[in-house]
């Protein structure tokens, strides 16, 4: 009777799901970085001090995240950013925006209304310029807008796919489980052979 | 539970890893030769419980089950979930390899505490006696790692009441689940295999 209540307690077990883990990301966003911080699990952070600091370890600025994790941080130094959020219980997030692209943000601001702006950062360098060309700034900037808002759940889907935990990776760590304590007992029985 | 990369200070991560050697090295002593199979079933355990996920209100919280390690092995505890951690940090990227030796401190220590304050009553008395005290022990040993995380990020310079009172309370259900898990566990194998329990009833050195 016990022992069918304690299958049936096992069998009742939540299935897994999503590990406990801090993801954090940061990419160009116009004239500024933008970030998200959350847990894998899909719970974002909100409301999230997160602060910002210069290559040295000087605190160069802090924000708040919005109700959905994401922030936004106006550089003005073309030096390489470190984000950092502490969400309590030992998770810690850290990213870095490298001063390359950092710089490459800053540059892009007095240059928009040129034309010669890639809002977007990362888009192909044929083709954007030449299509840009003919948007004005707003215009420009709307569209940039646009863009980030389309791809933001498909970034944030790509990091949950990323965090996940499939069957392989499972099975695979009994099996070293499996074989390390294998290899032990061998060595074990070995040693109690050998006496 | 898992402390990540990046989170506490040096001197925390350097002296977690001291005790952490310390602590396995006496684990290793202390396994024989017919405990490494069930050291090596309890560190899968631990390796897959953290995977289950406990919804409580906005987050979550994830099984630990280093009470059911501990009061089963002892000592050899340490060697068992340092295992499974440093799996969980290859496989699934929880907690990190230079805090390796915190967290296995921090989950490790409780465990063999728990084992230290109910190893003997577990093993003692009628079946369901030892159960409910397997599942103190259980509940027990989550308490001590929320504290000694705490103390951990305490000594990096959070505040330590406030983080203990946080994480504590996060993980008053899982202690709970964690209870009723060691429990029904130690009760199953009280009455299918007792003879697990021969070494608990002397405290071995």
């Amino acid at each position: 009777m016990i022992r069918a209540l304690m299958i049936a307690a096992l069998c009742a077990l939540p299935l897994p799901a999503l590990a406990h883990k801090v993801i954090a990301s940061v990419f160009p966003s116009g004239s500024a970085i933008e970030g998200e911080v959350g847990f894998s699990n899909g719970a974002m952070a909100v409301g999230q001090e997160v602060q910002v600091f210069g290559p040295d370890g000087a605190l160069l600025g802090r924000v708040l995240t919005d109700d959905d994790g994401f922030f936004l941080f106006t550089p003005t130094e073309p030096v390489a950013h470190r984000f950092r959020a502490d969400l309590g219980a030992g998770h810690v997030a850290n990213v870095t925006m490298e001063a390359a692209e950092v710089a490459r943000i800053l540059g892009t601001t007095p240059a928009a209304p040129a034309g010669d702006g890639t809002p977007a950062g990362d888009t192909g360098p044929t083709g954007a310029p030449a299509s840009a060309a003919g948007f004005s700034a707003a215009q420009q900037a709307e569209i940039a807008q646009m863009l980030r808002d389309e791809l933001r759940p498909l970034r944030r889907e790509i990091a949950a796919y990323r965090e996940r935990n499939d069957l392989q990776s499972i099975l695979g760590g009994i099996g070293y489980i499996v074989g390390l304590f294998g290899l032990g007992f061998y060595l074990a029985a070995r040693r109690r052979l050998k006496d | 539970m898992h402390i990540v990369d990046g989170a506490l200070s040096n001197p925390v991560v350097i002296g977690g890893a001291l005790f952490a050697v310390a602590g396995i090295a006496r684990g290793l002593r202390s396994l024989e030769l017919e405990r490494i199979p069930v050291a090596g079933v309890l560190s899968a355990s631990f390796f897959v419980a953290s995977l289950i996920h406990v919804p409580i209100g906005p987050s979550s919280v994830h099984l630990i089950l280093n009470g059911l390690a501990g009061l089963m092995l002892g000592w050899a505890a340490f060697p068992a979930l340092f295992v499974g951690l440093l799996l969980q940090a290859v496989f699934f990227g929880f907690g990190g390899l230079t805090v390796l030796g915190v967290n296995t401190l921090n989950i490790a220590l409780p465990a063999v505490l728990a084992w230290l304050l109910f190893g003997r009553l577990m093993a003692r008395g009628s079946p369901l006696q030892g159960a409910l005290w397997a599942g103190l022990g259980g509940a027990t040993a989550i308490a001590g790692t929320t504290v000694m995380v705490a103390l951990s990020l305490a000594l990096t310079g959070d505040e330590f009441l406030t983080a203990a009172k946080l994480i504590l309370v996060a993980h008053v259900p899982i202690m709970v689940i964690e209870a009723l898990l060691t429990g029904f566990a130690v009760l199953l194998a009280r009455k299918v295999k007792p003879e697990l329990f021969d070494a608990a009833k002397g405290i071995r050195t």
